[in-house]
């Protein structure tokens, strides 16, 4: 097995955080776009690059509440990006343990 | 990105993440366990002289529930820093649960009132029954909701508070405050002993999987 094995759109260090972050929350619940860009210390333009990829791909959903200054922008993995986590966690511990 | 680096950076995101996301950090159990021993402490330096049945001062009593309320602040702080920017359906669940709690708080120093005034017994005799039968019943309270949660680290402490504080009640208007001030404070001492080295333990855990 190699590295390429590895699902390339989470194989990214922002999106690993992005995904890993999302993922130590219960199914169901969301996270806020300020919270989470504090939590993995990405710039505002650098995270939405991020979650854009992420959401195209099924992984991610993103929600907007309200309007002008007291809107907030939320994240929520999805079954989909759980699962693609799993696989990549499990993916990557063969590697090592075949290292 | 090498497979042993992403291995690592998962390892501490998810530490971190859980860390950041978890209100129950060692040191919200610390001074709970300070505040235990002082809150209880107090009143009991002031009754362990006293007839049994005279009860605690009003002056000991305003400290012990002024230092209980520094407990259910420190408590709101931590949950508040926590959960913060987080929604959804265990935010609904939690609330619903803090909601349960607070009435079966309320019920019970309502039902122990009314017990207190419709008998002509002495005060320090019901302050135990207060202070004691709250404790059982919420105790019971949160063990059968983490149980059925499977939070056994959860049921593993809201256990030993229910038996601390049935012991408590056995040891007497006097004994109890001494009991409950002293069992509280080494099973909360305990737990966030038991937390920190598990945080500590989990992060290593991660990086000897990460690095091997």
């Amino acid at each position: 097995m190699s590295a390429e094995a590895l699902d390339p759109l989470i194989h990214v260090p922002a999106r690993l955080q992005i995904v890993a972050a999302l993922a130590a929350l219960p199914d169901g619940d969301q996270l806020s776009f300020k919270r989470l860009q504090d939590m993995i210390e990405l710039t505002p333009g650098n995270l939405i690059t991020h979650l854009r990829k992420l959401e195209e791909a099924g992984y991610l959903t993103t929600s907007k509440t309200g309007s002008g200054p007291a809107s907030r922008t939320s994240v929520a993995l999805t079954h989909d990006g759980r699962h693609a986590l799993e696989t990549y966690a499990t993916t990557l511990r063969g590697l090592l343990n075949g290292v | 990105m090498e497979p042993r680096e992403a291995a690592r950076l998962l390892a501490q995101t998810q530490a971190d993440a859980r860390r950041s996301l978890d209100f129950r950090a060692p040191w919200v159990s610390l001074v709970a366990a300070v505040v235990a021993l002082a809150s209880f402490g107090i009143v009991w330096l002031n009754v362990r002289t006293q007839h049994p049945f005279t009860g605690p001062s009003p002056v000991s009593l305003v400290c012990f529930y002024a230092l209980i309320a520094l407990r259910i602040a420190t408590v709101i702080y931590a949950y508040a820093r926590a959960r913060t920017g987080v929604s959804g359906q265990s935010v609904k669940v939690q609330r619903n649960e803090a909601a349960v709690m607070g009435a079966a708080l309320l019920a019970c120093y309502l039902l122990l009132i009314a017990i207190a005034t419709g008998a002509q017994h002495s005060a320090g005799f019901y302050w135990s029954l207060y202070l004691n039968g709250t404790l059982i019943a919420l105790a019971a309270i949160w063990a059968g909701r983490s149980a059925i949660h499977k939070s056994w680290q959860q049921t593993a402490l809201a256990v030993p508070v229910a038996l601390i504080a049935t012991v408590g009640a056995i040891a007497g208007p006097r004994g109890m405050w001494l009991v409950n001030g002293v069992g509280l404070c080494a099973l909360l001492l305990a737990n966030a002993a038991i937390g920190t080295s598990r945080r500590r333990g989990g992060t290593r855990t991660h990086t000897v999987r990460a690095g091997a």
